[in-house]
């Protein structure tokens, strides 16, 4: 029997749903696919039609919520400078992400490597995300001339929300310094290099 | 705040890691960033800027680099290596998180005998600036702390700061309920920051232990520690602005803002918002002698309220923490380093009352023996004859009759070069408590000569010390 499409939203709207319940509840480590399939009130195997792996499960929570993020962002988006526009854009997101803020590890790890054959779902979020940076960067009137460019900024991103999962500082507050000046720094850089050649400092 | 250890943890490493050519490199222009030393004369030698921003400049990079290295043609390494040094520069160039560091170096100034040869210099630029954070970070760091947006929280908030405080910055906003408040905002994770170093500096001066000054440099070290602690939360200033408050009456026209405590944390401190000008835009509206020797009897009022009222010294005195308003009030704020004496220097301040009130000699000395631990038949060496002439000075407007002309620049400089000479001879090593009258003298001084004052301050103080209690029944007689 085929699958109408419809039918497949809405059974990977379970999962997800289920799974986020699950994770919260249960933890990352402890909630299984099984566990999750039953909550979803679907076989395990037809779970793996849709996700391979439970990594893969985070993943597309984290790229909903990040989604989320976007919207939040753009709404409240106001005319600022490159760093607080950046900033913003990530500070939407640690708020969407919260809730999942423990497990997000996991997820982390799969995406950061530029070259990464990561899984679908987590590569699927990096392109994502540095598409959002591209267009932010182009608002500022900042095209980059090479792909390190995006890569850096990538790596930054992983590095905070990487650090901002282990931080035990009261509220997280050493995240938003951290990002703070991690994007100072990179608005800095980018700055620096997208003078022409000539009129760069030398050492 | 974070470090590099935890930052490397966190950033996700790819498996197998190969060398990386420029790596060595890498490190040492880092540690060579890191290692720039703070701008405070002496402390050069001992203490480093930790270079946080540095850090995780290398952290990232690092990483960064693994991944591109692999794979990359050796233009692309090149290419690479431009912007890299591009990224050096800049960072060097940084300033992030100089502010805690500062605010450190600005409380070691209240300790002038460490720098003496800087002192002059370290006293006129005694405000040191936290980060300044754009509106996006104070709105997160708000939502953290007071669990709301700014926009929902307040009736209002303006996006840009209108002052500059030295940990973070203040915002003016509404309230639901109508008020005009200031809210000073913190910068994320500095006081931690700020805390942390200054328990890393007993071991930083280490190579000091065998030096005489040794137990004086912990004990003030120590206490620093414990007062910075106090001053870094905003629920401690909080406490002590309310507490401040509370000894002023509406007809004594000196105001201290309220604190909204349902807007305040240890980070965050909302109070009234108090319109007025600072003394230099006050100076530059040209208003009468008149009027500026009613504000400065305001101040001269408001440091003894404090004294002799509720055992406070309030050791800032500098134009900042000064409101003029418009209707002639005086605004008070910032209570964050005022100082609460404990049993033992209030003590030594009541038996200073008595050559204070008659002016003798002969009491002064007798009382500065008992300051500096000297028995009573010490002989007058150069030490207490000079600490003598520093002490006429500064108690010369409140033990002369009458109005005391504070722009007297000869009397001004006179005890500023009694003090330079106390410094130059190490003369002031004591106890914490007496950097901190000389700060406090030195603000109050300054103030006042800017305003080119006249004032009663002996008046002033005889009504305001008998909140004290003190038996003062045979001064009378022994007045000169
Ligand atoms: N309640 C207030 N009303 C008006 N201005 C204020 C108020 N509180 C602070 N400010 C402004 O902010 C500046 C810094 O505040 P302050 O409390 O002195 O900061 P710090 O923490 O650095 O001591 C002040 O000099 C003043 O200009």
């Amino acid at each position: 029997m085929r699958v109408s499409q419809q039918a497949k939203a809405s059974t990977r709207k379970r999962i997800l749903d289920s799974a986020r319940v699950l994770f919260v509840r249960e933890g990352f480590e402890h909630a299984t696919t099984r566990h999750i399939a039953r909550e979803a009130r679907i076989a395990a195997g037809t779970l793996f039609n849709y996700f391979p792996t439970k990594e893969a499960i985070a993943a597309a929570l984290v790229g909903e919520a990040l989604d989320a993020a976007q919207e939040d962002f753009e709404r409240r988006r106001r005319r600022c400078s490159l760093e607080e526009d950046l900033f913003a854009q990530v500070a939407a997101g640690l708020r969407r992400l919260k809730p999942f803020r423990r497990f997000l590890r996991p997820v982390l790890q799969s995406t950061p490597h530029p070259a990464g054959v990561a899984d679908n779902e987590a590569a699927a979020i990096r392109g994502e995300q540095m598409e959002r940076v591209r267009r932010l960067l182009a608002e500022h009137g900042i095209e980059p001339e090479s792909p390190l460019t995006l890569q850096l900024y990538w790596t930054l991103y992983v590095g905070v929300l990487g650090f901002w999962t282990a931080d035990r500082s009261p509220k997280q507050e050493d995240t938003l310094a951290l990002l703070d000046q991690s994007l100072a720094m990179f608005a800095a850089w980018l700055r620096e290099t997208a003078r022409p050649e000539s009129q760069r400092s030398h050492n | 705040m974070a470090n590099v250890a935890d930052l490397l943890h966190a950033v996700p490493t790819d498996a197998d890691e190969p060398g990386l050519a420029g790596e060595t490199r890498l490190r040492e222009l880092f540690a060579r960033l890191s290692l720039r030393p703070v701008p405070t004369g002496t402390w050069r030698r001992f203490w480093r800027l930790g270079g946080l921003h540095a850090q995780i400049g290398l952290a990232y990079t690092m990483h960064w680099l693994r991944g591109w290295f692999q794979g990359a043609e050796r233009k692309q390494r090149d290419l690479a290596a431009t912007r890299l040094n591009a990224a050096f520069r800049l960072l060097e160039t940084m300033g992030y998180l100089r502010g805690a560091i500062m605010k450190v170096g600005q409380t070691l100034a209240n300790f002038p005998d460490f720098l003496p040869e800087e002192f002059v210099a370290t006293l006129e630029r005694l405000h040191f600036l936290a980060p300044p954070m754009h509106f996006a970070l104070v709105r997160e760091f708000l939502h953290n702390e007071l669990g709301g947006d700014p926009e929902d929280v307040f009736a209002s908030f303006e996006t840009e700061a209108f002052a500059a405080a030295s940990l973070g910055q203040v915002h003016r906003a509404r309230l639901k309920t109508g008020e005009l408040v200031a809210v000073k905002v913190q910068y994320p994770g500095i006081a931690r920051t700020i805390r942390a170093d200054v328990r890393g500096l007993v071991t930083l001066l280490w190579p000091l232990r065998l030096s005489r000054d040794w137990d004086s440099v912990k004990a003030r070290i120590e206490y620093i520690h414990r007062t910075l602690e106090l001053e870094t939360d905003y629920r401690n200033e909080a406490r002590l602005q309310e507490r401040v408050r509370s000894l002023f009456r509406e007809d004594d026209g000196i105001v201290v803002p309220r604190v909204f405590q349902e807007y305040s944390t240890h980070r965050v401190l909302t109070m009234e918002y108090l319109a007025g000008r600072h003394v230099h835009d006050y100076l530059a509206a040209g208003p009468t002698q008149d009027k500026r020797n009613r504000f400065a009897a305001k101040l001269v009022r408001s440091w003894y309220r404090l004294f002799y009222a509720a055992r406070l010294h309030h050791p800032d005195f500098h134009p900042g923490n000064f409101i003029f308003m418009d209707d002639g009030r005086l605004g008070l704020i910032d209570f964050g380093c005022v100082l609460e004496l404990e049993d033992e220097d209030w003590e030594l301040m009541g038996k200073s009352d008595r050559p204070l009130t008659t002016g003798r000699r002969d009491e002064r000395l007798a009382f500065l023996k008992e300051w500096l631990d000297l028995p009573s038949d010490a002989p007058e060496d150069d030490r207490l004859s000079l600490c003598d002439r520093y002490a006429e000075a500064c108690w010369k407007p409140r033990t002369a009759a009458g109005e005391f002309d504070f722009g007297d620049e000869q009397e001004f400089r006179r005890a500023f070069d009694l003090f330079i000479e106390m410094l130059r001879k190490r003369y002031t090593r004591g106890r914490p408590l007496d950097a901190f009258i000389s700060r406090w003298d030195f603000g109050s001084r300054s103030m006042l000569y800017r305003l080119q004052a006249r004032v009663d301050v002996r008046a002033i103080a005889e009504q305001e010390i008998a909140a004290t209690g003190w038996d003062r029944s045979d001064y009378a007689t022994l007045s000169n």
